[in-house]
């Protein structure tokens, strides 16, 4: 397909997922404050910067936080911005998307301008939060029932699993920021509800439950359970190998044969991980591990964007038979 | 209970013919053409109300179906439906059977003369076409000299606009050899007939149109150049979405089966094109290009047209990519050479036109510009650059205000303006507010070319919706009719 094409898919399930996931951990740090005790400047500073968010004006405090980080056109990151450009990403490809996707999408876009969602962010503020994580739920849910799996498909699923993968790195590494535990804090009540927290943001409570049953150690199984889980679809493992499969049925290979570089890198970082178990992990330190995971998963993008994207002739043209395989009609 | 009897009306009663007008339907005795009954009274009998019903669902078809067009003038901006009358405008498949062969001498005419003008230019040295106006048109491309296109074909998709004058005869008003839009509405419009007049849509036995995009694709297919692929890869080159017609570019890359591109997506590397994809860079033969010849390459043309692809004339003319429309085809629908079809037609083929032109006086003949400049009033003037029904002069109906600035216009600046007398354009039964009455109308068929040439049957019926006005251009607000080529009237 189309180059550009292809990047306004990738990019309007990015900004979806971005959407969801921001208001999944200020939802989840606003009601985990609410239980405890934490030194007023570490309160809401840590979202900002797992976020990447680094020139709020004023002092982070909690509404002002969530004010920027929901509404403020300025914040490249915000709700509002994200979903705002994912409703524009979806206008530019309406031929490739179903009707409904775009009718839903676009629904969603003016309703956030409306004073509707205002007044429940006002009076409700979890309901609000719970209303944007369904938007990207729903949208996906439609494109799964409505489009055809073809490439465009793919690079939606592509452009969800690696924004999942690095929010997922980066909700972990919130505990990090908030409170480096003292030995005497680990294991007590306040550093279990912590990892609590992260868990549910990442709406993973009871699969862990199931899984893990009340282990010793609760952050080392969270951080196992987010980072290597096999099969809970936010774990950092689990979307970097949805991402690699998107890549890989783009490609046509047969599977398990990795055929572009963007593939190969993914595959990369997925083995690394797998290489370790938690316990090494924590050893070589988690912060350190994720912040090469979000590195990484940086690198991977801008891979993605010279891969697909921006594509110019470096090497000889491509043989007749791609030519003939481009002849799909327009759907 | 009145409404009721409004409802059981039947559809025509009341209907006035215009005091001049050819009238599509109805003859001067006020009975419909001998060709048309069936038709007139299948929807007479329809009575008000039933057709009521079904221009209401008429209307959702095209709501839902987002057939757009963008009008740059209204103050509300972007896009509106562009207005739909359901009651069609037939021609007799005999009448089409002479347009048809009409049009394609005269399209196979206009290809020969691009040849010549970009060759030998013979028709100017016979002194057939004053050079200056040839040379001196917007159109012309110097650039093109020399130059075959693949195929020998300059003019691949056409639209020529014809009107009926008073006594019933078609006449050619123009051509549109650049970039004519308007054929998606056919076929939308076509849709949307079946779904409400099945019935009398086969008993009329209307001939098909929907074969339109595929014919186009075979045609644009067969004219690709020396050494394309296997499966020659054809492309729409679109200038977007913010364009007026981006519908249409839209529905017909989607209906031909193949991919709508913009500028940026292409681009050229040892002098041949390329489409930017997900697979890699892949090699384009033919593009249709809904560009017009100003904005396709900033290294040829405009330096500053972000809509084309750099390099693009220089593929163009090492061979190795065709564009549809060729380049420089604007000097063959130009208003000032247009009067000169005829000629044509007798110096390339020999032969006598089957089409013949409204009158028409030319501001650079010096005579001609006399006679406008005392005329104004009784005149249409009509600046050769513009399209779209801007630019233009409707001297019967003007104020003294706009005659004296065209008066000034035309002294001015001669070569640029042509003018004819008004025609009365014929009109056609149309639904108004208050209840059927006549509108003015024209038509312009489509005509592809390939290998060989295919007229679609029928084309696009223009309908000036305010009533006198004879303005049928989108762009002004205008709408349309679907046009019916009945196998079933003689």
């Amino acid at each position: 397909m189309i180059s550009r094409v292809a990047e306004h898919c990738f990019w309007m399930s990015r900004y979806l997922e971005r959407a969801e996931n921001t208001a999944r951990i200020l939802e989840v740090n606003q009601t985990h404050l609410l239980d405890f005790d934490v030194p007023l400047d570490q309160q809401w500073r840590p979202l900002l910067i797992i976020s990447g968010v680094y020139d709020m004006p004023g002092p982070p405090e909690a509404e002002a936080v969530q004010q920027y980080m929901t509404w403020d056109p300025a914040n490249r990151s915000s709700i509002a911005v994200s979903v705002g450009a994912a409703r524009e990403n979806a206008r530019i490809i309406r031929e490739v998307i179903s009707a409904e996707m775009w009718e839903r999408l676009n629904y969603y876009h003016l309703w956030m301008q409306e004073p509707a969602a205002r007044a429940l962010y006002d009076g409700s503020r979890s309901e609000f939060y719970n209303q944007i994580r369904r938007i990207n739920q729903l949208i996906h849910g439609i494109a799964d029932g409505t489009m055809a799996h073809g490439e465009a498909w793919e690079f939606f699923q592509m452009g969800k699993y690696l924004e999942r993968a690095s929010q997922t790195a980066r909700i972990l590494d919130v505990k990090y920021h908030i409170l480096l535990p003292t030995p005497e804090q680990i294991g007590t009540p306040v550093d279990h509800a912590h990892w609590v927290a992260i868990l549910t943001s990442c709406s993973g409570y009871e699969a862990f439950h199931k899984k893990m049953r009340s282990p010793l150690d609760t952050g080392g199984a969270v951080a196992d359970f987010l980072i290597l889980d096999w099969q809970f679809p936010r774990s950092v493992c689990y979307c970097l190998a949805q991402c690699w499969k998107a890549a890989n049925a783009i490609s046509r290979r047969p599977s398990g044969e990795s055929g572009s570089v963007v593939e190969s890198q993914l595959a990369d970082l997925a083995s690394w991980l797998n290489r370790m178990d938690i316990a090494e992990i924590i050893r070589r330190g988690l912060h350190e591990t994720l912040t090469v995971v979000v590195n990484r998963i940086h690198e991977i993008g801008a891979l993605i964007h010279t891969t697909y994207f921006d594509v110019s002739l470096q090497a000889a043209p491509a043989p007749t038979k791609r030519a003939a395989a481009m002849y799909q009609a327009q759907s | 209970m009145e409404k009721e009897r409004t409802g059981l009306r039947s559809l025509f009663a009341g209907y006035c013919r215009h005091p001049t007008a050819w009238d599509e339907l109805f003859d001067s005795s006020g009975g419909p053409h001998p060709a048309y009954r069936l038709l007139v009274d299948g929807l007479d009998q329809l009575g008000v109300g039933e057709f009521q019903k079904r221009r209401v669902s008429a209307d959702l078809v095209f709501v839902n179906q987002g057939v757009t067009f963008s009008v740059y003038a209204d103050r509300r901006g972007v896009e509106k439906i562009f207005p739909f009358d359901l009651i069609p405008r037939p021609v007799a498949a005999a009448e089409w059977g002479r347009l048809e062969v009409g049009l394609q001498q005269r399209i196979h005419a206009l290809n020969l003369f691009l040849h010549d003008v970009y060759h030998d230019q013979r028709i100017i040295k016979e002194g057939i076409v004053p050079a200056e106006l040839v040379l001196g048109s917007k159109g012309f491309r110097k650039e093109m000299a020399g130059f075959d296109p693949p195929g020998g074909q300059y003019i691949h998709v056409v639209g020529t606009d014809l009107v009926r004058d008073a006594a019933g005869k078609f006449l050619v008003l123009e051509d549109n050899a650049r970039t004519p839009s308007g054929v998606s509405y056919v076929l939308e419009n076509r849709v949307v007939m079946k779904k409400v007049f099945p019935q009398l849509f086969q008993h009329c036995r209307v001939r098909r149109v929907e074969d339109y995009p595929q014919r186009l694709r075979d045609a644009l297919g067969s004219v690709a150049p020396a050494g394309a692929q296997d499966l020659p890869c054809v492309v729409l080159l679109s200038p977007g979405p913010y364009n007026s017609a981006y519908f249409e570019h839209s529905f017909l890359a989607r209906h031909m089966g193949i991919e709508l591109v913009l500028g940026p997506d292409l681009f050229v590397h040892d002098d041949r094109v390329y489409l930017k994809t997900t697979q890699g860079p892949q090699r384009v033969d033919v593009i249709y290009r809904r560009l017009d010849d100003d904005f396709l390459d900033p290294e040829a043309f405009r330096p500053d047209s972000l809509l084309g692809v750099p390099g693009l004339f220089r593929a163009y003319r090492a061979g190795n990519v065709t564009l549809a429309n060729a380049v420089g085809t604007g000097v063959a629908d130009d208003k000032a050479i247009y009067p000169f079809v005829e000629d044509m037609i007798r110096f390339y083929r020999s032969e006598e036109p089957i089409l013949s032109k409204v009158p028409t006086y030319i501001g650079a003949r010096p005579q001609d510009c006399a006679f406008v400049l005392d005329h104004l009033h009784e005149l249409v003037v009509k600046a050769v650059n513009e399209s779209g029904g801007y630019g233009m002069l409707m001297g019967h109906t003007a104020t003294r205000e706009q005659r004296a600035e065209f008066h000034e216009k035309v002294r001015d600046n001669p070569r640029n303006y042509i003018a004819q007398p008004v025609v009365t354009l014929s009109t056609c039964p149309t639904w108004t507010d208050e209840g059927t009455a006549p509108r003015h109308v024209d038509l312009r068929p489509y005509i592809v070319s390939g290998k060989s040439t295919w007229v679609l049957p029928g084309g696009l019926t223009r309908t000036a919706l305010v009533k006198g006005s004879l303005v049928v251009n989108s762009s002004q607000g205008g709408g349309s009719k679907d046009t019916w080529v009945m196998e079933n009237g003689k």
